[in-house]
């Protein structure tokens, strides 16, 4: 049923015909792992220069893969060893000139070697550029697998991450990137030096907030958030104008104003330094404290860009709700520096069509006076 | 049309072809029962080969393929889920509608229809696992629901009838019981992958 060899295949989670060399399914479900030298017995019978793909699944492996496999099977671009128990990879990876896909999902990988040492000389590192791990060990994302440049998708969906590194932006051909079912708290702004990442998904994590830069992923077309910490998204989210997917339930996402909160006024302080920085006020080291001296240099410029203003402790936070591609309404954070500073919104849809009831107690006017200040907990 | 008939048959649908012409001769009738399709949905033990022509998955999300438009009286399609993909909360459009599993695991959560002028979290009802070869059944008097393939390591495919067919519907924002009407397309039809026009964002909850 399958062509032999086939031709480079898409990344596709379909159900696969038989692989040109299948090995025979064992029996029971839970088989005894193999004696290496039987398993290694019988793919040095079935070699082949020719064959490009190989599925050693269900098998149970002892080790890692078997020394030899290269020789055997030199021409290999598909391994799916899937389901083997692997708790290393081992060597022979490093041998194989050709490999592009890797699937090597629901193992034991985890644990520290789990990917061979000298993986970045080997042509693994440029030739490889569909890799599987999901349901596996690992705690975190090996920093062996960054060397693999040419890596365009990565899953590692379903282990036990806490965190992505922020060198995941070395995989700079990333288009497709799977981190869901682990228990991720929060993303690098380095995941958005991904030029090429068009799908993201990240849900059933524990992200609480989503940084700004990640609207720089301008080439993103699918972003998986639901069942996460969410309470608001970043504003910027809007810029992200390719977007054609976006899931958000399982968030608890603010709905409605709070509308009771206590607004704390700037102090006397502030006031002063806002005024200072405002009105370019000159001084020197000499005129003021050094205390003071250095709590002016902590101005910050109001995030409105039409504002020129400055804060220093006391910024409004403000969250409007905004129609997103004509069918959400997101909570989205503005950073404000008082309530007086006007922010005039413009919402990105793509469709002209928006929500037929609209909720005007909910949506944000841009009216000052309803500018208050979100205490979210 | 669907009521309890005089007799009920118990089909075995000993392949995907055998069950498209006993759905064909069911659906011929005026009256059809609902156990009776379901049983025979449920009979026929998944078997790949016999599908696979028509399981095209798609990266972002999950497809539509149609396998059968039985006459007009029904639609026989496969769905395909990639890890973690999932359907919005959606009603049936006055259709019955019967789901079975030929591959992987699908979760269904209920949901009650929100009050008219929806404006709180949704309520659920109830959810559950489908399993391989199991067939659920849903119309709009039940509630409505969500589908979503849980898993974050294995794709999962299910059939589904819908009768009479459909192709608009409503979906529900979950935080609000808003409703939004969507238009459902083929991602393949018989076998052959249709192109239509993009750029309609997806909705996805």
């Amino acid at each position: 049923m399958a062509a032999a060899g086939g031709g480079s295949p898409e990344l596709e989670p379909a159900p696969e015909p038989a692989m040109e060399l299948e090995s025979e399914p064992e029996p029971e479900s839970e088989p005894e792992p193999e004696p290496e030298p039987a398993l290694a017995a019988e793919l040095a019978a079935r070699r082949s220069a020719e064959a490009r793909r190989l599925v050693l699944s269900p098998r149970r492996l002892s080790g890692p893969l078997p020394a030899g496999l290269s020789q055997w099977f030199p021409a290999l671009e598909v391994l799916d060893v899937s389901g083997t128990g692997l708790t290393e990879m081992g060597t022979e990876l490093l041998s194989l000139p050709c490999l592009h896909t890797l699937l090597a999902k629901n193992n034991r990988l985890g644990g520290p070697g789990s990917l061979p040492k000298g993986l970045e000389q080997a042509p693994l590192a440029r030739s490889l550029r569909v890799l599987n791990l999901s349901g596996n060990r690992f705690s975190e994302v090996p920093p062996a697998l960054l060397q693999l440049r040419g890596l365009r998708s990565l899953s590692l969906g379903g282990n036990r991450l806490h965190g992505i590194p922020p060198d995941i932006q070395e995989l700079h051909s990333l288009e497709f990137l799977y981190l869901g079912g682990n228990f991720i708290t929060a993303i690098p702004p380095e995941l958005a030096k991904l030029p090429s990442l068009r799908y993201l998904v990240l849900c059933d994590n524990k992200i609480q907030s989503i940084p700004p830069q990640l609207a720089q992923l301008h080439s993103l077309r699918s972003l998986s958030l639901h069942n996460n910490l969410l309470t608001y998204l970043p504003r910027e989210i809007l810029n992200l104008v390719h977007l054609d997917e976006l899931s958000l339930r399982g968030n608890p996402l603010v709905v409605r104003f709070v509308r009771d909160l206590t607004y704390n006024p700037p102090s006397l302080q502030e006031l002063a330094g806002r005024t200072i920085k405002t009105r370019n006020i000159p001084y020197a080291p000499s005129d003021l404290p050094e205390s003071l001296v250095r709590y002016l240099s902590l101005a910050s410029n109001c995030p409105n860009p039409k504002c020129g203003g400055v804060y220093f402790d006391s910024c409004v936070r403000q969250i409007k709700f905004v129609d997103f591609c004509g069918k959400y309404r997101l909570p989205l954070m503005h950073y404000l520096c008082s309530p007086e500073c006007s922010s005039p919104f413009s919402s990105a849809s793509q469709s002209s069509t928006s929500q037929s009831e609209s909720d005007s107690e909910d949506e944000a006017s841009v009216a000052a006076h309803r500018m208050q200040k979100v205490l979210l907990g | 049309m669907m009521e309890q008939p005089v007799q009920t048959e118990t089909w075995k649908a000993r392949s995907l072809e055998e069950l498209v012409r006993i759905l064909h001769q069911i659906f011929a009738e005026d009256k059809v029962s609902v156990d009776e399709v379901q049983a025979l949905m449920e009979s026929y033990e998944s078997n790949p080969e016999e599908w696979l022509q028509y399981a095209k998955f798609d990266q972002y999300r999950y497809t539509r393929n149609l396998v059968d438009n039985g006459n007009g009286k029904f639609n026989l399609m496969i769905l395909c889920w990639g890890e973690g993909h999932g359907s919005s909360i959606h009603d049936h459009t006055d259709s019955h509608c019967f789901m079975k599993i030929l591959q992987g695991n699908l979760k269904e959560t209920l949901f009650e229809w929100p009050e008219k002028k929806g404006n709180g979290e949704m309520t659920k009802k109830s959810e559950r696992v489908l399993r391989e070869n199991q067939c659920a059944y849903i119309n709009d008097s039940i509630g409505l629901h969500r589908v979503e393939n849980i898993s974050h390591t294995e794709p999962a495919v299910s059939l589904h009838l819908y009768s009479p067919p459909f192709n608009t519907c409503n979906t529900f924002d979950q935080r609000t019981g808003h409703k939004h009407k969507v238009t459902m397309t083929f991602y393949s039809q018989f076998g052959e992958r249709t192109v239509c026009a993009t750029g309609v964002p997806q909705e996805n909850n």
